[in-house]
């Protein structure tokens, strides 16, 4: 069995499964413990508790005025490298074949060139977030292992993707090899570590938004 | 109750004698009380960015990032991971998440206590939507329960299980309010058997600011309202809800309300006081569920409502003002539009502070904060947040609508020699009152 | 060869060098030489060195090659044989000394058999030895034999005094189709059986002719291997993707595909990628040297590579599947995996509710007792 066999087969097969049955574990096992929400009675004319949901889910996509200088790197960069995450990993030929060949949904891909541009874009942007990490002490304070394995899982991924498309540094099965293998690297700790949050955000800001709206208070 | 300090050198206060697996035991059976669906939801779901650290008065006032609000969730998180995380048996089984030590409560009780005023812009501030205040307010129920708070606030507590309030025994509050009636010729209602209103007070009402009792009571007085004090449930603050401790914060909820209906009134009045607003309108719920048996309103609505429906008259005071948002009021209890329509019938031009409404700095003293000599010098860093604001600002007048800001605002004035007064609302509004009462436009009361 | 006159009506006496073949065959050395410099420049030789591979190549002597048929389908030979006209490959074939090929060989049986031995006792370790079709190794091997004599035992018998093993076309080099899964006769490779003398990888389903002439060639007139990748291929015919050199790479740096082989796309000539063309993985030289004299190779006929100068390309997932999905559906599996994770989520929760309630109900450690316990997993 060649190492791009290995990858596209058992390894891309094991990750996937473990990714699945990881994130619905923890998704479910979360979500299901008892919910003990203190549902005061609402403000008068306050939104209604879906309605906070959907805002506070929207409004925190952008930080309110006074953080906006503090935390501007912090959300201009997070906006690019989820922006250039999601173009690759959405709109990229190989990714929409993979997905169809998953879930049967396809839908136009960018030209290469184009997503080449992207991803040089979201390594750079990547980059700048590990160094961002390393030179503030608050980030310092709070990191842990999983932020900097989290890290690495989500740059490998588009490092060797970026080598595979320029065939540099090897050969190119062996790069797409490596490529895959990285992805199942980053699929296999998702539902361990902080990747996580792409699914739970939107959890966590609906009942903070349903908490704060019940008061009539700013989301 | 003596000061005692980490390995490290921390510094905290434990109180009763516990062996240390009974004091850490007690810490996580508080902590595993509050691990539901929604703190789940929040600590999952945090990615690290560091956001919430500059919405932090501590952390911007002082730049330790030890200060950085979600840090001071750490032990609250990691016995998360270890008691009811969906990988709680895998990480016991295999040690990854290991056990939270009495060392690191120790170390944390001066980040859960004095360095946080559960004030929630963090809350505000974070991308995910983790509300970091509600974490640290759970968090504080098992540090109470394992007697790892600061002594100031343990020695309120009992005071406030004692008497009632942390201000005075329970069997002085009549006197209190007659004397206070009688220094400023106010006529006062108190013990009552049937009222419409019932007016509660805050613990710095029956010590430093009296006339605000006095105040309260002109208001009502001009509405033509039937209200009473009463000695059955008159403390609005809640220092269980401060220190964690629920079982106090059910009983002084508990009084409150149970005395309202025993009075049959539909109201029930909050003095100016933001946490007792919290306690009262938000988390009273937790005993009474959904359908609270009386209507809750802070002092400020009240005003607005006084003011809205024509029953009070305000003389134009054709001065310009700041107003300080209280938290617990505006950005964790919705009050945001209350003051400032008062404040307007009260031909009070508003010079906004920069950080204004819901993403005001908080004054440095709430959630127990002000009462714990220990936090003394962050509190003041922190209050040098405000007055900047205050001063560039430029208004003639300082306002705001608790007492607990005003003493912390007051205590920082006086610490760095500022010479802004900060007053209350109320007070503003009961020694602007038009002379000549109106008649009522309509029924009395609601 | 089977183009060329029958083997009888040859000259009994045989030109002593390629050189004098050619000549006899009325070949100019003008045309010979041109010849070299193309068989050189396919091996990627520098050229200051095509003028000794001409001159080893013209003065070669007859090699003696025996070539071992296993587990194939002769299209190999097909391949070798078949090419769309006469050309100087069929005559340096004929030049060899073909000593053994149970397909072309006049002799059969035990005459056959005995010319095998005759040819390795003659030749001892100067004879090549070329093997299409992979070995069967299970039970044996007893699921080829040749003249009662298992493939893999005749292989190692073979092998075992010869110059160098050039393993022609997929089976050969990697197994190939009869190693495709399940694999019922444990067919190996011949790099798998004979690690104790040369071997070179001549891959491809069938491979391209050219290539196995390149690689005699050299040979034949350096008396050693030309350079290999690391599947033992020449590298101056497996040193590229097709994908790299395909006339269709512009349409898949614009995103230009076709989806199926009777759309607009397909009409257009774009990119096979989308209909599971392996080009991309595949090493080889068709979209350089092409096929049937340089007239087509398939991806120019509309068809996407499958890979088969691959290992293994059989297993790879399917013709038609693109190269980055998995290999397998796995639908069912992670559909499973869903349910089991659903599972486990609701069971996790459980268990940490009955933890929480247990852990608060028990009575509180006494206050004044050393007895450790403290937090109770």
């Amino acid at each position: 069995m060649t190492l791009l066999e290995f990858a596209r087969g058992p390894a891309l097969e094991a990750a996937l499964i473990i990714f699945i049955a990881g994130a619905s574990w923890r998704f479910v096992g979360a979500l299901l413990l008892p919910w003990r929400l203190v549902h005061a009675t609402p403000r008068a004319g306050a939104p209604s508790a879906p309605m906070s949901a959907i805002k506070s889910i929207f409004t925190k996509m952008w930080p309110h005025k006074p953080f906006q200088s503090a935390g501007l790197f912090t959300f201009v960069n997070g906006y690019i490298f989820h922006f250039g995450l999601a173009i690759i990993v959405l709109l990229f030929a190989p990714h929409v074949l993979f997905i169809k060949g998953l879930t049967g949904l396809s839908w136009p891909a960018l030209p290469n060139n184009v997503v080449y541009v992207f991803g040089a874009l979201t390594l750079a942007s990547l980059l700048a977030a590990l160094a961002h990490r390393l030179g503030s002490p608050v980030l310092r304070l709070i990191s842990r292992n999983d932020d900097y394995l989290s890290w690495l899982l989500t740059f490998l991924p588009v490092l060797t993707g970026l080598l595979t498309a320029a065939h540099l540094g090897a050969r190119y099965e062996t790069l797409l090899a490596v490529h895959i293998l990285s992805i199942c690297a980053f699929l296999i700790w998702f539902p361990f570590g902080k990747l996580m949050h792409a699914v739970l955000f939107a959890f966590s800001r609906a009942m903070t938004g349903v908490r704060l709206g019940q008061r009539g208070a700013e989301i | 109750m003596t000061a005692k300090t980490t390995a490290a050198g921390v510094p905290f206060d434990a109180q009763g004698e516990l062996t240390d697996d009974a004091r850490q035991s007690a810490a996580m059976r508080g902590f595993v009380s509050e691990f539901g669906a929604v703190a789940a939801a929040n600590l999952e779901a945090c990615v690290r960015c560091g956001m919430c650290a500059n919405a932090c008065h501590f952390y911007v006032a002082t730049g330790n990032p030890i200060y950085t609000p979600i840090n001071k969730l750490q032990p609250f998180e990691q016995a998360y991971k270890r008691h009811a995380g969906p990988f709680a048996p895998i990480y016991r089984l295999f040690g990854l998440a290991p056990r939270v030590t009495l060392e690191k409560l120790e170390e944390w009780e001066r980040l859960i206590f004095d360095a946080c005023t559960l004030c929630g812009r963090c809350t505000l501030a974070c991308p995910m939507g983790i509300d970091i205040a509600e974490l640290i307010k759970k968090a504080r129920h098992g540090m109470f329960k394992a007697g790892l708070i600061p002594d100031r606030l343990q020695l309120m507590d009992r005071t406030a299980r004692a008497w009632g309030s942390p201000a005075t025994p329970a069997e002085d509050f009549a006197d209190i309010i007659h004397d206070v009636g009688e220094q400023y010729g106010v006529k006062m209602n108190v013990d009552l058997d049937k009222a419409d209103y019932l007016l509660t007070v805050a613990p710095a009402e029956l010590t430093d600011h009296t006339k605000a009792l006095a105040d309260a009571a002109k208001v009502l007085n001009r509405l033509g309202a039937s209200w009473t004090y009463h000695t059955q449930g008159f403390e609005a603050s809640n220092i269980g809800y401060l220190n964690g401790d629920l079982e106090l914060q059910e009983k002084m909820t508990r009084r409150l309300i149970d005395t309202a209906v025993k009075i049959g009134a539909h109201t029930l009045v909050l003095p100016e006081c933001g946490h007792a607003y919290g306690a009262a309108r938000w988390e009273a719920a937790r005993w009474y569920g959904d359908k609270l048996p009386v209507r809750i309103i802070h002092m400020t609505e009240f005003l607005q409502e006084a003011v809205e429906n024509g029953k009070v008259r305000i003389k134009p005071i054709n001065q310009s003002a700041s107003f300080h948002d209280p938290c617990q009021l505006v950005r964790r209890g919705g009050v945001n539009e209350a003051p400032r329509a008062v404040m307007a019938a009260a031909k009070i031009e508003l010079k906004e502070l920069e950080n204004h409404g819901a993403l005001a700095w908080c004054c440095g003293g709430g959630g127990g904060v002000v009462s714990n000599a220990r936090a003394d010098p962050i509190r003041y860093q922190a209050f040098q947040l405000k007055q900047r604001e205050v001063d560039a600002a430029g208004a003639e007048r300082f306002i705001t609508a608790c007492g607990q800001c005003r003493i912390t605002l007051d205590l920082g004035a006086k610490h760095f020699k500022w010479d802004k007064k900060v007053e209350s609302l109320l007070e503003v509004v009961a020694d602007n009152l038009e002379d000549e009462p109106r008649a009522p436009l309509e029924g009395p009361g609601q | 060869m089977s183009i060329e006159a029958p083997r009888a009506a040859r000259p009994q006496t045989r030109p002593e060098t390629l050189g004098e073949m050619l000549a006899a065959r009325g070949v100019s050395r003008r045309a010979f030489l041109k010849y070299a410099s193309y068989v050189g420049a396919l091996l990627a030789l520098p050229a200051e060195t095509i003028p000794a591979f001409a001159e080893g190549l013209a003065t070669a002597r007859r090699q003696s090659v025996i070539w071992l048929s296993f587990q194939e389908c002769t299209g190999c030979t097909e391949s070798l044989t078949r090419s769309f006209s006469p050309t100087l490959e069929n005559l340096i074939f004929d030049f060899i000394s073909l000593d053994y090929h149970h397909t072309l060989q006049a002799a059969s049986g035990e005459a056959a058999e005995d010319a095998r031995k005759a040819a390795m006792a003659a030749n001892k370790g100067k004879y090549i030895v070329v093997v299409d079709g992979s070995v069967s190794t299970r039970d044996g091997g007893l699921y080829s034999t040749i003249a009662g004599v298992a493939n893999i035992d005749m292989l190692h018998e073979t092998a075992k005094d010869a110059l160098a093993v050039i393993a022609v076309g997929a089976c050969a080099a990697f197994g190939g189709i009869p190693k495709a899964r399940p694999n019922p006769t444990g067919a190996a490779a011949i790099d798998q059986l004979v690690t104790d003398r040369p071997v070179v990888n001549i891959p491809g389903c069938p491979p391209i002719p050219e290539a196995m002439a390149g690689a005699l060639s050299y040979i034949v007139s350096f008396g050693k291997l030309p350079e290999l990748d690391h599947l033992r291929r020449p590298k101056a015919f497996f040193g590229e993707t097709i994908h790299d050199r395909c006339y269709r790479r512009p349409f898949y740096e614009r995103g230009l595909f076709a989806e199926g082989f009777d759309d607009e796309g397909a009409r257009k000539g774009y990119c096979l990628y989308k209909v599971g063309c392996k080009g991309p993985v595949t090493y080889n030289s068709c979209a350089t040297l092409k096929w049937n004299g340089g007239v087509s190779f398939p991806i120019q006929s509309g068809h996407g590579c499958l890979g088969c100068s691959e290992p293994d390309f059989w297993d790879q997932g399917g013709f038609y599947r693109p190269l980055s999905t998995t290999l397998g559906d796995l639908g069912p599996a992670l559909a499973g995996a869903a349910l089991a994770g659903v599972a486990l989520g609701a069971g996790a929760a459980y268990a940490s509710r009955r933890h929480q309630a247990a852990y608060l109900k028990e009575p509180p450690l006494p206050a004044k007792t050393a007895a450790s316990g403290g937090d109770r997993p």
